[in-house]
This record gives structure tokens, sequence and C-alpha cells, in this order.
């Protein structure tokens, strides 16, 4: 079995992981989070300092926890895209230095097949082929996986926010903080999820031919902002959790769709807002109904960690892909059809 | 035997050295400003092929372009961690200037923004703190400036520089990032005459004899709301700063822009003047003004780095002796 060092750097998350073929070995995160809560979303300058200073204790500390030396790595794998620029490039500068100083091969991977890949650790589940819906601060997607290494195909994303950004936005417009995921879904559970019927964006049937994957959430955060400053004695709870409703059904729905359309009967959901636990519930709900095999990785690997971007760049080596070139670089906008660099 | 692997990314050339007790093994630089990433660990591996074994890495800590800068330093720090050696930062300015041979010299380079970063140097020692400002400054010195198009950092120099000068632990970045970090839980709102009582007591404070009265503040409230903008910043319930604009024509002027004295220097006297001349841009103000007292060195860095240069003097401004600074600012 190969084990394999991950970097991630492409938002506020300094993070590496180490596992050993399926095995989780480490995953250490360091997060910037403290920082952007000032400012209720991430600064791409203050994320790139803290990862440089993060990083050398954060690779350490995973070595630390996984009881192995630098030595005995096979392989190097980091985040090459998609992100923040100036942030991305610290993982792969650090990658890149760790490779050669250890004369050992590189792989550059996308971070998107990435966030699935991390299902497959600890387990010998074979969940490919699979939908995926990958919701975070930075994306929502809808992703048909043939080979979580080579064959990443985009059904459907968000054609404005990302859920998680439309968390963070109502979150500030109801004065409760960042991340705004998790202080909504604390909210939510006092509230009633059916007080208000907020909109379902792209669902209708005129969306249907072009959208029917996408996602909108601009909407859906102004009639939020419109029904709280419209109703001044509106409980907060209720409001949080008729949101986080309208967020998690529209999610859900197009996903089990794709599952249904492309006769494909697994399910995994990654990214930072599968740590909701009302799109757990509801997600596992529906998907008993339709008999539909859910997954969702435990809630520490599923917001960006470096075991994610390790447990793919082990599944490359398996399958025998070549590894990166030195010098590759990151891609802030890279799409799917680029898996491993 | 000792070996060191030099590598500079602070200009828009990546540059690599392997210089083993004096003897350049390896020297190579490559000019091109977005592909400091790809370019370094190509550099580096076409120099360990020469001869794997380093001792000791070398990195310019800049200043420099942000981005370009971190690749090199997130790369040495990543490269000694793996082979468990050492690494040593030093200031790429120095390294530029180690290969001049005069009494007295500017070196600079790009900062990007029509800005330069720079030092000054005399009989081959630094004698400022590398700093960053309009390329006009510089020639106020008189003395020959040396810029990067004629000076590449060596790498060869960091080598040997690396052995000899004072380490440099943290990247030289001079500038500060442009959110700048505001302490957490401190809120801006429009002031209000319920702030009156508690805005005389902090002028009394901080500016003693020359504070405005409550009369000269209920004038300046009295002023129409779309001519004037006058703002609070609030920390737990306790006003902490305020200040105010006015602008009827083409210039906007700032009438009071004041920290109580524990919370400065957090970026709270920034974003308030940041917001103040934000107002001015929306009431399409050409320029902004502000007096200030001559000496208030703490508020001068302040304003200089929004852009503000001083414009004249204004004796016994603010009473006998005391002189008023009148700083400008164009907005474009
Ligand atoms: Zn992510």
């Amino acid at each position: 079995m190969a084990l394999v060092l991950g970097i991630e750097t492409s938002c506020d998350e300094t993070a590496v992981g180490i596992v050993d073929g399926r095995k989780l070995l480490a995953n250490v995160i360091s997060s910037s989070v403290d920082q952007h809560a000032r400012f209720g979303g991430v600064v791409p300058e203050v994320a790139s300092r803290a990862h440089l200073e993060a990083m050398p204790q954060v690779i350490k500390q995973a070595l630390n926890d996984a009881g192995v030396n630098l030595k005995d790595i096979d392989a190097v794998a980091v985040t090459a895209g998609p992100g923040l620029i100036g942030a991305l490039l610290i993982g792969v500068s650090s990658a890149s230095a760790l490779a050669l100083a250890l004369d050992k091969p590189l792989y550059g991977v996308n971070h998107l097949s990435a966030h699935i890949a991390v299902d497959q650790l600890d387990s010998d589940k074979k969940s490919v082929p699979t939908i995926s819906l990958l919701v975070s601060g930075g994306h929502s997607s809808i992703l048909k996986v043939n080979n979580l290494a080579t064959d990443v195909e985009v059904m459907g994303s968000t054609i404005d926010d990302a859920a998680g950004e439309a968390f963070d936005k109502i979150a500030r417009v109801m004065g409760l903080g960042f991340p705004g995921g998790p202080v909504i879904d604390k909210q939510a559970q006092l509230g009633d999820p059916n007080f208000v019927e907020f909109p379902r964006g792209l669902t209708s049937p005129a969306d249907q031919s072009i959208h029917q994957y996408n996602f909108s959430f601009s909407g859906l955060k102004t009639a939020v902002a419109r029904y709280i400053a419209q109703t001044p004695d509106h409980k907060k709870a209720d409001v949080a959790a008729s949101f986080q409703e309208a967020v998690v059904d529209v999610l859900l729905s197009k996903s089990l769709a794709a599952c249904q359309e492309s006769g494909i009967d697994n399910l995994v959901i990654a990214g930072g807002v599968a740590a909701n636990s009302r799109l757990r519930s509801l997600a596992s709900q529906r998907c008993e109904k339709l008999k539909i095999n859910l997954s969702i990785p435990p809630g520490n690997l599923c917001t960006d960690n470096g075991a994610m971007v390790a447990a793919l760049g082990s599944m490359a080596i398996a399958q025998g892909i070549r590894p990166s070139q030195i010098g590759l670089g990151a891609d802030s906008a890279a799409s799917m059809s680029r898996v491993i660099w | 035997m000792s070996t060191v692997l030099a590598l500079d990314t602070s200009t828009s050339q990546s540059s690599v050295a392997l210089v083993q007790d004096g003897k350049v093994l390896f020297t190579k630089s490559h000019n091109d400003s977005l592909s400091h990433a790809e370019v370094l660990p190509k550099l580096v591996s076409q120099a360990l092929a020469l001869n794997n074994k380093v001792d000791l890495v070398a990195v310019g800590m800049g200043p420099g372009p942000f981005t370009g800068l971190r690749v090199g330093i997130a790369f040495a720090q990543s490269f000694a961690l793996a082979r468990q050696i050492n690494w040593v930062g030093v200031c790429s300015l120095d390294v530029m200037a180690a290969a001049i041979n005069q009494d007295e010299f500017i070196v600079s380079t790009d900062a990007k923004r029509k800005e330069r970063f720079w030092a000054r140097y005399k009989d081959g020692v630094r004698v400022t703190q590398p700093a960053v400002g309009k390329a006009e400054e510089l020639e106020i010195f008189k003395i020959p400036i040396y810029k990067e198009e004629d000076h590449f950092p060596d790498p060869v120099q960091l080598a040997k520089l690396a052995l000899t000068s004072t380490a440099v632990t943290q990247p030289i970045y001079v500038r500060k990032p442009d959110a700048y970090p505001l302490p957490a839980g401190v809120k801006f709102r429009p002031m209000s005459s319920m702030d009156l009582a508690v805005a005389i007591s902090i002028e009394k404070e901080v500016y003693g004899q020359t504070a405005w009265s409550v009369d000269q503040f209920k004038e300046e409230f009295a002023k129409s709301p779309k001519s004037a903008q006058y703002l609070v910043a609030e920390f737990e319930q306790e006003v902490i700063a305020y200040g105010g604009i006015f602008c009827v024509a083409e210039v906007a002027d700032i009438h009071t822009l004041t920290v109580v004295a524990n919370h400065r220097r957090k970026g709270v006297g920034r974003e308030l003047l940041k917001r103040l001349i934000d107002w001015a841009r929306v009431k399409k103000a050409q320029a902004v003004m502000l007096e200030m007292r001559l000496g208030n060195d703490a508020a001068q860095p302040l304003y200089k780095s929004f852009g503000f240069t001083e414009i004249s003097k204004r004796e016994n401004y603010y009473g006998p002796g005391l002189t008023a600074v009148v700083m400008r600012k164009e907005l474009k």
C-alpha cells in the first residue's frame, strides 16, 4: 500500500492528511477562519499569509499523528485547483519542495474530486458510479462520477452563490455571525421549517430545460432579507428553519433527480454543508424511500482537509496513473476535465 | 564541505543557485512574473541533478509582490523540513545591494500599483527599513537608484549572505493586507446627537485645549446630512472612535477623525477613514482634504498610506505655536 501525504490550501484551511492506501492515518487542519470572522468572508491575502505560517507545523503534526517519517512517504499529493490562486500556490510550492527533496512522485489533484474521494477512506465499498452533491462555502455542484481519478462529469452547479455562501450571507443579515452554516443550523432546530414558504431557485418548469441540475440562491437570499425587513417581530428560529428548508429541499430534489435520470443508485454528499443536520436527516429519509445508497463522510472529512487530497492521490497510484510533472503550478479555475494534473 | 541552495522569487524573476564552499555549481534565472511556481521547482530539480546533497537553504524574504514571494519561501521551508536541514531568510534588497559598489544608493523594486519597494544603503550597509512608496518619493534623496531591471537579486550573492547576515524569519510584506483585520466586535454606525456627550469627553481627553466645544459639534451636526457624514465606531456598546466629513462642491473635507487611546493601532481609524472616503466618492468629490496637527506622528502614516500628501502648513491654526498640516488626496 502506498503511503501518501496530501496537502490542501485552496481556501482558508491549511490542511495535511496522510493515508496508507485506503486507511486514514492523520488529518490535521489549521484554519484561519477566526481571522476572517471579522469580515464575514474569506480574505485571500489573509488566508495566504496564514497558510505560509502554518504549513511546517501542520506537516510535522500530521507526521506525528500518523507515526511516520517523511522518508517513509511514497508520494505527495496536493490540491492544484480550483481555489484561490495565492492560497493554492502555497500548497503546490510546499508539495513540490517535499517531492523534490524526498525524490518522490507528486500528484496535483482536483479539489472537487478529492471531496468525493474521501468517502472511500476506511471502507471497502465500491461506490462508483455515483452521483455526488458537493456543497460548501465555495462550491455547489452535482457531479456524475464514473471513476474518481479519471472520469468526473459536472451535471450542474450554482449560477450565483454557493450554498455555504448563502448560509453566510443570511447569517449576516440575521446578525448571527460567521461562518453561517453552524449558527443557522443551531437556530433552525428551535424553529418551524414550514413557517415561511421561501422560493426554491430554478425549479420552475421553464427552468427545467437548461437549469435542471443548476442551483441559484440569490433570489432566496433577497426573499429572506425582504421578509426580515418587513416583519419586525419575526422569530429568528422560524426564519432560519424556513431558509434552511428551502436550501436543503432544492439541493436534495435536484440530486435525487440526477440519480434517477442517470440510473445510478449511489449518492455521496460532501463539502462543508454536508455537516448540516437537516440536510443529513432529510437526505436519509428521501434516499431510503427511493432505495438509493446514501453516503456522507464524517464531519471533519466533509470540510476542506488534506486527507481527501491524499485519498485521491492514493487512488491515482492504485490505478497506475502517472505522476504530475515538477512545476505543475496551480489552476484557480480548474474544470473537472482535469482530475489529476 | 557545505552546499547552499539559494532561491529568490521576490521580483518578476525566479532565481536558483547551488554554491559549494564558495564554488558556484549552478546558477540560473528565469524572468516571468506569473510563473514562479512552475519555474522554481524546475530550476531546483536541474540544480539537484548536478549535486543532490544540500546543507542549507537560503531564500529571499522580499519585500516583493506577495504571491510570487511566498512561492519561494514556502518552497524553502518545506524543502528544509524534508531534508532536515536549516533554512535562512535574507532581505532581497540586501541581495541586490551586495552587487553594487557605491558609497550611497537606493535599491528599489516594483511593488505594483504604481509603487516601489525600497531601502537606502550607505557604505555597504542598509540604513533604512524596507519600505513602499511612490517612485517620486525616492527621487528626493538625489542619490543613485538601482532597480531590478539592472540588478536582479543574484542567487549566488544570496547564498553568500545567508552565511554572514542576520537571518530574516518573517516575510517582509511592508504592506498590510487590503482588508485590514478589525478587532472582533467593532461596529460602525452613523453618529447621532445622543453621542455628543461621549464625543466631547473623548475630545477633551485626546486634544486637551484644542478640543471642539459642544457648540462646535452642534454646528457641525446642524449641517444637512446630505452634505456631511458623521460615523462612530463602537466596541462593547462603547464609542471608541468617531469621524466626520463634509462635502459641498468637488472637494470633501475631513473635519475630525479620533480614536480613543487604548483602541489605537488596531485598524479602527483605518476603517473609519476608508468609510469617510467612500462616502466622498459617492458624493462625487474630486478630492479629500484634511488638517492635521504638526507632530501628530501617529496619524501621519495612516493618511499617507491612503495617498494623502502634504500640500501646505497653516501656522498657529490650532492656537499659538500649533501648526496645522494640510493634506490632500485626489479621488479618481
Ligand atoms: Zn472544498
